[in-house]
């Protein structure tokens, strides 16, 4: 309890002015909601049948200014939809037994530079910890080349991108790496044995002639984009592609999954290594062990073993975790948009509602002259908001939901140069839709708090003059 | 200037928009001035309504304003200009691109080595070449905030060259030249790493370059704005740190011959890019490792590529609901206040004010409130932003900072102009075809 407290006094002392204006802000809030909990309780005696019937009555005030809680709650289910994909994305991606190894220094994969790699060459001890491929000869263990491929779209649709950055990764031995990785074939198989395919291609003149393409296997969501680059759903075995300086042939598609690897391209290593200037040069080592806390073991050994480059080595979910920057400053992005956007339809709902209790003040005079308290008319008021709130937000969720399941591009990195692009599908779950519903009642309490507070003091009296 | 104003469609409709509620107003103004007074007291009369409504529109046109910002900067970066070209040379089929420095020589104006078909295309002024170094002040925890990325340059390459660096003071390259470990820091980052000062000394340990850790010592301060957050360091000390490492270890380092990272030439126009782009891509010297020349403009779109769904969300999912928002404040607001006057419509009908007039009062009440509020809004956008923070502190990829634009002003005006014409629009036809004979019975 002790260090959360300094903690939060510490954050209270560095930003005075903000800490200010959230415990004001906390308390127009607990003001606004109050009715609400009070409402709630057995004791309620607040005319909610008249507020309804109001509701119905001002049927188009009602309708325009629930629409725009619509629409915030729409937009901020979208938002945060897409935030909520790109976290999945780090968070899924990575074996909490892996561990990650690039070369001393480098921030992300595209700037790391390791020379060839064996587990053979590793002490006794660390090579206890990594377990073998179910054929029980290969270590479970990959050496990877990453590279950022440029790519033509073979037919650029109008306004859209001429040119792509494809990822690829050149693996020593595919099918071990899957393993490692957690990552299955969808469709098709792996490299063969001498990666290579046979082609026929359109030569000069339009003459067809033999060639030869390395073969490649694509993660779900590339194969998706460059498909359709290429005018059809996605590519399939079977199909050639052409990045960087050569033709390649795919002969597998990785099962869709929710990781940054279904947005890479897989061949063989030397073939990586010899079209895009990594002759001999390797990017990162990624190593499987039993659990996280193998994981962690087997980073801290590997870290202090001296090899020709000192190492760097991170559990595979750390590295991951990392790359979460972009996350965050679109979540804050995301919560900037729908905060100020709620401002706006704060300030309608309290157009609407202070008109509509200027053209009720007889009815509230009414309504205290029964014997309705000053309280029970501003819970009543309160509720006609929340109501419209309630209304407006559950439709947005609905509509924003819709975009459930959609793929979006963005880029996922660290703050530290790299960074990997993409392709994710937005999630809309349980955790999304309950923040909107919150965010939109809360639009609606705060937009009624006032009105109902000069709803309230009305004298009964003076309102029926 | 011109081109840009006239070149961004946005900007276009503003201009329209604006001149055609102004006109409005005026023409209001000079056949009924009654009408105006009228207006203005009516928006008095019932203050916290119009404060509300202004309010909102106000909030609203502010995140607008950002928004078109950011769509407005990147389109300005991605737009391909007529004349006086950037063009990039970099790596031909990988990202980041990495290049032995000996390429450059192939490329320097005046260099023995230059290309002949190049000679004479560009001068020394329209070329500069970039190298990327990355260094941390505390190795044992990296952090973004003791991160420092420099870009190796020629000085002299810095004011001819780089974007928005037209009025950096001359004296700030001349200490860089006499100071080999000189460099210039942006203020943002000055203060990132721990409040540095122009005269202080600070070693990075690099991230991208094992071993290669270097002493700076900041000469100068980067312009405000875009570079805020940048640092630009001589390449000769750069280089010079491959040979030391190269003398000292007896080996080149791992990465010398992959050094440099972009060669950018400024061209005339399209045809001398063509040509540029011809003599590079085929000449035998670059097949070892071979590279590829694009407009600067190219390249940006390319790298905002991964951000494709983030622009399309912000132009057509943000601004149109922020907008159609907008226009259901205005409306509810307007609608709401037609109803509450019905009976002073009916008596100015009843007092010779023609239907068409009061059309206009009540359209006249929602533009003035929707534009005076958006231009006042989008004008404070303009000057708290530009002046805090040099501009919106947003950063996409490489692009740290957006700068606001003056016509700014012009949008905020324009939108909330429009979208108080489009939810006023039904309430004031509303209050046209108010009739007399029906509000008084209900009177009576």
């Amino acid at each position: 309890m002790g260090p959360f407290r300094l903690y939060w006094l510490k954050w209270i002392a560095a930003y005075p002015v903000t800490s200010a204006f959230l415990l004001i802000f906390a308390l127009i809030l607990l003001a606004a909601l109050l009715p609400l909990l009070v409402s709630l309780l057995p004791i309620r005696k607040v005319p909610l049948t008249y507020n309804l019937r109001n509701l119905q009555v001002r049927w188009k005030t009602t309708l325009v200014t629930a629409l725009a809680f619509t629409l915030v709650t729409a937009l901020l289910t979208f938002m945060l939809a897409f935030v909520r994909g790109m976290d999945a994305l780090t968070e899924e991606s990575g074996h909490p037994g892996n561990v990650l190894v690039l070369s001393d220094g480098a921030t992300d994969e595209a700037f790391s530079n390791l020379p060839k790699f064996r587990v053979e060459l590793l002490p006794r001890d660390l090579q206890k910890l990594i377990p073998h491929y179910e054929d029980g000869e290969r270590y479970l263990a990959a050496q990877e080349v990453y590279v950022v491929a440029t790519y033509q779209v073979p037919l650029p649709r109008a306004g859209g991108p001429t040119r792509r950055f494809v990822q690829m990764r050149g693996l020593d031995d595919l099918q071990v790496a899957a393993a490692v990785h957690e990552l299955e074939l969808a469709q098709g198989s792996w490299p063969s044995a001498s990666g290579v395919r046979a082609i026929t291609v359109t030569g000069e003149g339009g003459a067809p002639r033999q060639d030869t393409a390395p073969e490649v296997v694509l993660g779900e969501s590339i194969a998706r984009t460059l498909g359709i680059d290429a005018g059809k759903e996605a590519l399939v075995p079977g199909d050639t592609v052409r990045i960087g300086p050569r033709r390649w042939f795919v002969v597998g598609i990785l099962k869709a999954g929710v990781s940054t690897f279904g947005s890479e391209v897989w061949a063989r290593d030397t073939f990586i290594q010899e079209y895009f200037g990594r002759t001999n040069s390797y990017s990162s080592y990624v190593v499987r062990t039993a659990d996280a806390r193998t994981a962690r073991l087997a980073a801290e050994l590997l870290k202090e073993f001296r090899s020709e480059r000192n190492l760097q080595a991170t559990p595979e979910r750390v590295y991951y975790a990392k790359l979460s920057q972009t996350n965050r400053q679109f979540s804050v992005a995301a919560y900037v948009v729908a905060i100020i956007m709620a401002i706006g339809g704060v300030l309608g709902v309290m157009n609407t509602m202070f008109a509509a209790i200027s053209q009720r003040t007889k009815d509230v005079g009414v309504l205290r002259l029964m014997g309705y308290r000053r309280w029970q008319i501003l819970c009543s008021f309160q509720a006609e908001s929340l109501l419209m709130a309630l209304l407006g937000g559950a439709l947005g969720c609905a509509l924003g939901s819709l975009c459930h399941g959609m793929t979006a591009t963005s880029i996922v990195s660290g703050g530290a140069g790299g960074g990997k692009s993409v392709v994710l599908r937005l999630i809309v779950d349980f955790g999304v839709l309950r923040t909107c519903m919150t965010f939109a009642l809360l639009m609606g309490a705060l937009g009624g708090i006032l009105p109902s507070w000069r709803a309230m003091r009305l004298r009964p009296l003076e309102s029926l003059k | 200037m011109i081109e840009d104003f006239l070149g961004n469609p946005i900007t276009i409709a503003s201009l329209i928009i604006s001149v055609a509620s102004i006109g409005f107003g005026i023409y209001v103004a000079v056949t009924n001035g009654r009408l105006l007074l009228l207006g203005l007291k009516s928006l008095r009369r019932n203050l916290l309504r119009t404060l509300l409504t202004a309010a909102a529109t106000a909030v609203l046109v502010l995140m607008v304003t950002l928004i078109w910002t950011i769509l407005f900067g990147l389109e300005q970066m991605t737009r391909e200009r007529a004349r006086d070209l950037k063009v990039i040379v970099t790596e031909r089929w990988a990202v980041p691109s990495q290049l032995p420095m000996t390429h450059a020589e192939y490329l320097r104006p005046g260099s023995p080595a230059q290309l002949p078909e190049l000679r004479g295309m560009y001068g020394p002024d329209d070329f500069m070449l970039w190298s990327f170094y990355g260094g941390t002040m505390d190795p044992a925890k990296r952090d973004p905030a003791n991160l420092v990325f420099f870009f190796a340059m020629d000085p002299e390459s810095i004011i001819p060259m780089m974007d928005d660096m037209e009025g950096l003071d001359p004296e700030l390259i001349r200490r860089m030249r006499s100071t080999p470990q000189g460099c210039l820091i942006g203020r943002d980052k000055l203060a990132a790493i721990g409040n540095k000062q122009v005269g202080d000394r600070f070693k990075l340990s690099s991230i991208n370059y094992k071993d290669l850790d270097l002493e700076f010592e900041v000469v100068g301060i980067l312009p405000e704005g875009r570079w805020s957050q940048s640092a630009v360091m001589n390449l000769d000390y750069f280089n010079r740190a491959f040979d030391e490492y190269a003398r000292a270890r007896r080996v080149p380092h791992p990465l010398s011959d992959r050094r440099l990272n972009l060669i950018w030439i400024r061209v005339k126009d399209a045809d001398q890019f063509d040509r540029l782009g011809g003599a590079i891509e085929n000449s035998s010297m670059f097949s070892a490792r071979p590279v590829k020349v694009e407009r600067a403009s190219a390249i940006i779109g390319s790298f905002l590529e991964s951000y494709s769904t983030l622009i399309w969300a912000m132009k057509w999912l943000v601004v149109p609901a922020i907008l159609a928002v907008m226009a259901l404040v205005t409306a509810n607001a307007i609608s709401i206040s037609v109803r509450e006057r019905r009976t002073e419509m009916a008596v100015m009908k009843v007092l010779g004010f023609r239907p068409s007039q009061v059309f206009q009062l009540v359209l006249g009440e929602a533009l003035l409130v929707g534009g005076g509020s958006g231009f006042g809004a989008a004008l404070a956008t303009f000057v708290l932003f530009n002046g805090l923070w040099g501009g919106i502190p947003f950063r996409l990829g490489f692009i740290p900072i957006f700068r606001i634009p003056s016509e700014a002003a012009l949008w905020g005006l324009a939108i909330g102009a429009a979208t108080a014409f489009l939810g006023s629009v039904v309430p004031s036809w509303s209050a046209r075809s108010v009739k007399v004979s029906e509000v008084f019975s209900k009177v009576a």
